[in-house]
């Protein structure tokens, strides 16, 4: 009996370092460093109406991912639900990274109207005008590129979403400190995303069971 | 020729390039001081258009043939701090209306706000800017109307003139046997008639108000706009409340008063009268509607000029006008509108309509190619209820790159 239950925890830990030689679980974390917060106000309205409740917008944040050649089995898109919310008269998040084939869907938050558009290469589409309680759109994001957002009425805003054609991204938080886990072992590219004039990339080298330290600086 | 060659250039310039430039020039206008509290962004449209017409053309379309009219428009909207905004539109072009002149430039907007509140439940401003009156006026640039042309209350002109008084009500109706005299007649609301004055206006919760107290009447041309000695002799009140139920619905009524006749009026008028004695009285009710991929909009104004010698000359003038994006840049857009006559004493006792009743229908197709470019088709037949015509058809094109 009791020799029963030592071979069982000695093929536990060799199917688990076995999992840990072929699938890796390797991480990156470090800063990236982040512009300031532009300073904000409210856009007047150029002719008398409504205005509704318009916030400031969320401070910038960037996407660190993992360019390469992937032999293990690609992931798929680290979120269930993608959502661009219209909230305050501003998207949130203003920058979402999401994986080649993703839905996205962009509730509107607010009781006025947005309409969502871009008409940027990777994906073009409006969606129109609808309410708070309606059942928000939902898109699909086939090709890999920067897709542009803005509405329609409240000329400010702006988002992006990020299509890329890998499983690994994760964006930073506001402070600009991210980590990037369960990754594959191998040679790789480790880019920073925090808009299309500051794209900063490192080449890093990715050790089974390794965690290492990365720093993205604007020098 | 070289204007239509030079639309379709307009176009694939605008398409193969103009995308990524006219991002980053969007960026360039845009100037603020390192503590946000200074900033001004400067913004602009580019538009070309042509206009083929079967007769004289109709409303406030100036040449007598088919003509080609470009547009230069700049704007520029300056915030210092949160409480002041100032706001500059100015146009190069071929006069306020199209085919007005060989070249025209103006200023044709401006204004300085305060706003006292952090939110905006008053806004006060002085300077000369759109009328509050409607709601076309939210969007009535190219960029922005889905069709080419105004609806017919903003465009079509009626018997009754500024400076060219009638002698007798059968003088005043013989003015529906001949052609518009453009330069002297009035619409019931002259497009977004930017005159000078005062305005306060704000929101509350699903209300918005509007008051202003400007130099000319809504139906006045627009050499009566500028800011001039006259400014306060004969001012005009125009006021607007909104209420918004819904996100998709929006609801208005606006009123205005105010004398119409010009100063080159005053000889011509009966003993003992002034210009002050005559005005233009007018209400109106706007709704707007939208959802998904429709918008609709609908306005219906009621319209009393004091004609000298003539009496109260009524009109009821109304449009129905229906946009719907087909794809994420096409779209297409129709527009019902009617003006309808009330009667008035010939002076020999029978009541006759003191203009011609007319109804038009205008339809487009409009395409989006970028967030910068823009391309509209108008097809438009119009008919009076008389035997004299004008511009029972009009066919526009209009390319416009926004910057």
């Amino acid at each position: 009996m009791k020799c029963s239950t030592e071979i069982k925890a000695v093929c536990c830990v060799l199917l688990q370092f076995t999992a840990y030689c072929v699938f890796g679980q390797a991480a990156v974390e470090g800063r990236v460093s982040l512009p300031r917060p532009q300073p904000w106000s409210v856009p007047p309205l150029r002719y008398a109406g409504q205005v509704g409740e318009i916030t400031p917008p969320d401070p910038p944040i960037a996407v660190v991912y993992l360019e390469g050649q992937f032999l293990t089995p690609q992931r798929t898109s680290n979120r269930l639900t993608n959502e661009v919310l219209q909230l305050g008269a501003q998207f949130r998040p203003a920058l979402l990274p999401v994986q080649v084939g993703a839905s996205v869907t962009f509730p509107n938050g607010d009781d006025f109207y947005h309409n969502v558009f871009s008409y940027s290469k990777p994906k073009r589409f409006d969606l129109g005008r609808y309410r708070k309680s309606d059942r928000p759109p939902v898109e699909v994001f086939e090709k890999p590129g920067v897709v542009k957002l803005y509405c329609e009425i409240h000329k400010h805003m702006r988002g992006i979403i990020l299509v890329l054609d890998t499983p690994y991204f994760i964006t930073t938080q506001t402070n600009g400190v991210y980590k990037l886990q369960d990754l594959p072992a191998g040679h790789f590219l480790l880019k920073a995303w925090i808009d299309e004039k500051h794209v900063y990339e490192k080449p890093i080298d990715l050790q089974s069971g390794q965690a290492i330290h990365v720093d993205f600086d604007e020098k | 020729m070289k204007a239509f060659l030079g639309m379709v250039m307009l176009v694939f310039m605008a398409k193969a390039h103009g995308q990524e430039w006219l991002d980053q020039l969007d960026n360039k206008l845009s100037v603020k001081s390192q503590d946000g509290v200074f900033r001004a962004n400067l913004t602009g449209l580019l538009d070309q258009e042509g206009y083929y017409v079967d007769q004289r053309p109709p409303g406030l379309l100036f040449e007598d043939e088919s003509f080609f009219n470009p547009r230069l428009t700049f704007f520029l909207d300056t915030q210092i701090g949160p409480h002041i905004y100032a706001f500059l539109q100015a146009r190069l072009d071929r006069g306020f209306d199209p085919g007005e002149k060989d070249f025209d430039a103006r200023l044709d907007e401006y204004l300085l706000r305060w706003t006292p509140w952090d939110d905006n439940r008053l806004n006060l401003q002085f300077g000369k800017f759109a009328t509050v009156v409607g709601s076309w006026v939210q969007r009535h640039d190219s960029w922005q109307n889905p069709l080419i042309t105004a609806p017919l209350p903003y465009e079509n002109l009626t018997p009754v003139s500024y400076d060219d008084i009638p002698t007798s009500p059968a003088d005043f109706l013989a003015r529906r046997s001949v052609p518009d005299q453009k330069d002297s007649w009035l619409p019931v609301i002259w497009g977004p008639v930017y005159t000078t004055g005062w305005s306060a206006f704000g929101s509350i919760g699903k209300f918005d108000y509007a008051l202003d107290l400007k130099n000319a009447a809504i139906s006045s041309h627009p050499d009566s706009w500028e800011l001039n000695s006259s400014l306060w002799r004969y001012p005009t009140v125009s006021g607007r409340l909104g209420f918004r139920p819904a996100p998709d619905w929006n609801h208005g009524i606006s009123f205005s008063l105010g004398p119409y006749l010009t100063a080159e009026a005053s000889d011509e008028l009966p003993s003992g009268k002034t210009i002050s004695d005559y005005f233009q009285y007018t209400l109106d009710y706007e709704v707007s509607y939208s959802f998904r991929r429709w918008q609709l909009w609908g306005e219906v104004f009621l319209s009393r000029f004091e004609v000298p010698n003539v009496g109260n000359a009524d009109l009821i003038a109304y449009y129905l006008e229906v946009k719907y994006k087909i794809t994420s840049g096409l779209y297409a857009a129709a527009r019902w509108n009617q003006e309808l006559f009330a009667k008035i004493n010939n002076g020999f006792g029978a009541e006759v309509p003191w203009g011609n009743d007319m109804y038009r229908i205008d339809l487009a197709l409009g395409y989006r190619f970028t967030r910068h470019l823009q391309t509209k088709l108008q097809y438009s037949f119009g008919h009076r209820n008389a035997s004299l015509q004008q511009g029972e058809q009009l066919v526009a094109a209009q390319v416009t790159v926004k910057f």
